[in-house]
């Protein structure tokens, strides 16, 4: 019984996000874009001056929302629990290659799911790299990988992350000359809802994901592992509501928000191989990490302080990626974006290797 | 008498299964129930008596529940869970 109430949490939660992503388009967010962790945590790094592509910056309030509204329920029902300590390093360094592979695709995991429900068929590569990629990771877990176990931490350290997020808000609301910010016809960080739209999405999303555990690696690794369903069902769900109400919006306004095919989709690129490639290091880095990003930043908001080093790895990759040429664009990949995704790669495998195989007793 | 144990890490859930099959009852691997916690890791649920935490997995098992008809009575819990 349990356990259908379970699922059916997932299926609800799975449709209202879904819901959500495609209205946060029709709010004015880029296409196929109303939630992506990785472009969202990218356009943060760059709002802070990370990096200077100046098309790419913007505090996103959809961050500081999930984290904050995980943060929120996970003090309401007693589930705050400050922890770490779980190999921090290797933690950050996982989260920059994640981010590296994110960004050779432009998406998350989150995303990926986005534009398969706008139409974007590269989406497809990517969602088969994705899974070869958790493939890989689950492998490694079944030959007894782990970067150890979690300690309990001060409650002053579980509140650290939530509290950078308001200080962001502030930041975001009084727009101060030193924070950067993409002019409207800027590129994709000049297009976004209103703050209040933003944040109150976010808030929802943070906290519909921290009761259900929503991830987006989770539901393919526990297929994999357990022959469990109950996350893929949240991710079935995602999809088939946004692709609903992409279609519903497309029919009903001027706007056009299911575009079918793999040429002239929005914020992506037709390179397949590079699309496989970008996800395939994603997935791999995510199992590795114990969740996608989306899942990160729930944890985190939850006292997590493992995944909070695991944003800023990936908040520091995306600032890397725009100042070293390595994100991709709609023109394609670059060579050093290649060149890094292939070491990101490398690296993840030696990571999983020396946690696997050369344990000391 | 059916319980559930919960780990820090997979690798933990391996080493207490392999514990359990050790002892000869049966365990089953699956993820842990959001009831029981709001992390998405893994957990082993098995039948029959109590089955401690031994040296080799002493240091990965976060709790052990009982699976009673009103809900989940703790049996074991790691001195800093």
């Amino acid at each position: 019984m349990k356990l259908k109430t379970e699922t059916r949490w997932i299926l609800t939660a799975g449709c209202i996000i879904g819901v959500i992503s495609s209205l946060l388009v029709f709010f004015g967010n880029p296409a196929n874009m109303g939630f992506c962790i990785a472009c969202f945590l990218r356009d943060t790094s760059g709002a802070l001056g990370l990096h200077s592509a100046s098309a790419v910056q913007y505090i996103r309030p959809e961050i500081i929302g999930l984290v904050l509204g995980s943060f929120l329920l996970a003090m309401w029902r007693k589930e705050f629990s400050p922890r770490g300590g779980s190999a921090p390093v290797t933690r950050f360094m996982l989260g920059f290659f994640v981010m590296i592979g994110c960004l050779m695709f432009l998406g998350c995991p989150f995303r990926m799911i986005l534009r398969l429900a706008g139409g974007d068929f590269n989406a497809i590569l990517g969602f088969a790299g994705f899974a070869g990629g958790i493939l890989t990771g689950v492998f490694f877990l079944n030959k007894g990988y782990t970067l150890k176990r979690t300690y309990k931490l001060s409650r002053t350290e579980g509140f650290a992350f939530p509290a950078i997020q308001v200080l962001f808000l502030i930041l975001l609301v009084a727009a101060p000359a030193f924070i950067h910010f993409t002019a409207s016809a800027g590129g994709p960080g000049g297009k976004h809802a209103a703050v209040f739209i933003s944040l109150l999405a976010g808030l929802l999303v943070g906290a519909l994901a921290q009761r259900t555990r929503l991830c987006m690696v989770g539901g393919i690794r526990d297929m994999i592992l357990f022959r469990d369903s109950k996350l893929l069902f949240g991710f079935a769900a995602i999809l088939l509501s946004a692709l609903a109400c992409n279609l519903i919006l497309t029919a009903t306004t001027a706007g056009v928000y299911f575009q079918p095919g793999f040429s002239g989709q929005p914020v992506a690129h037709t390179d397949g191989l590079w699309n496989f490639l970008g996800m395939y290091l994603t997935g791999f880095g995510c199992v590795l990490l114990g969740g996608c990003p989306l899942r990160q930043l729930v944890l985190s908001g939850e006292g997590n302080s493992d995944s909070a080093v695991t944003v800023l790895g990936l908040m520091v990759g995306a600032a890397f990626c725009h100042n070293f040429g390595l994100a991709s664009s709609a023109d394609g990949p670059t060579a050093n974006g290649k060149i890094a995704v292939l070491i990101g790669i490398a690296a993840v495998c030696a990571i999983a290797c020396l946690n696997t195989f050369r344990k000391e007793k | 008498m059916k319980y559930i144990a919960t780990f820090y890490s997979h690798f933990g859930a391996i080493r207490y299964k392999k514990l359990c099959e050790g002892r000869n009852q049966e365990a089953q691997i699956m993820p842990v129930p959001r009831d029981l916690s709001s992390s998405c890791g893994t957990c082993v649920r098995y039948e029959g008596d109590l089955i401690l935490p031994d040296a080799a997995c002493h240091e990965e098992v976060e709790q052990i529940v009982q699976i009673t008809q009103f809900g989940y009575e703790t049996a074991y819990l790691a001195e800093e869970a």
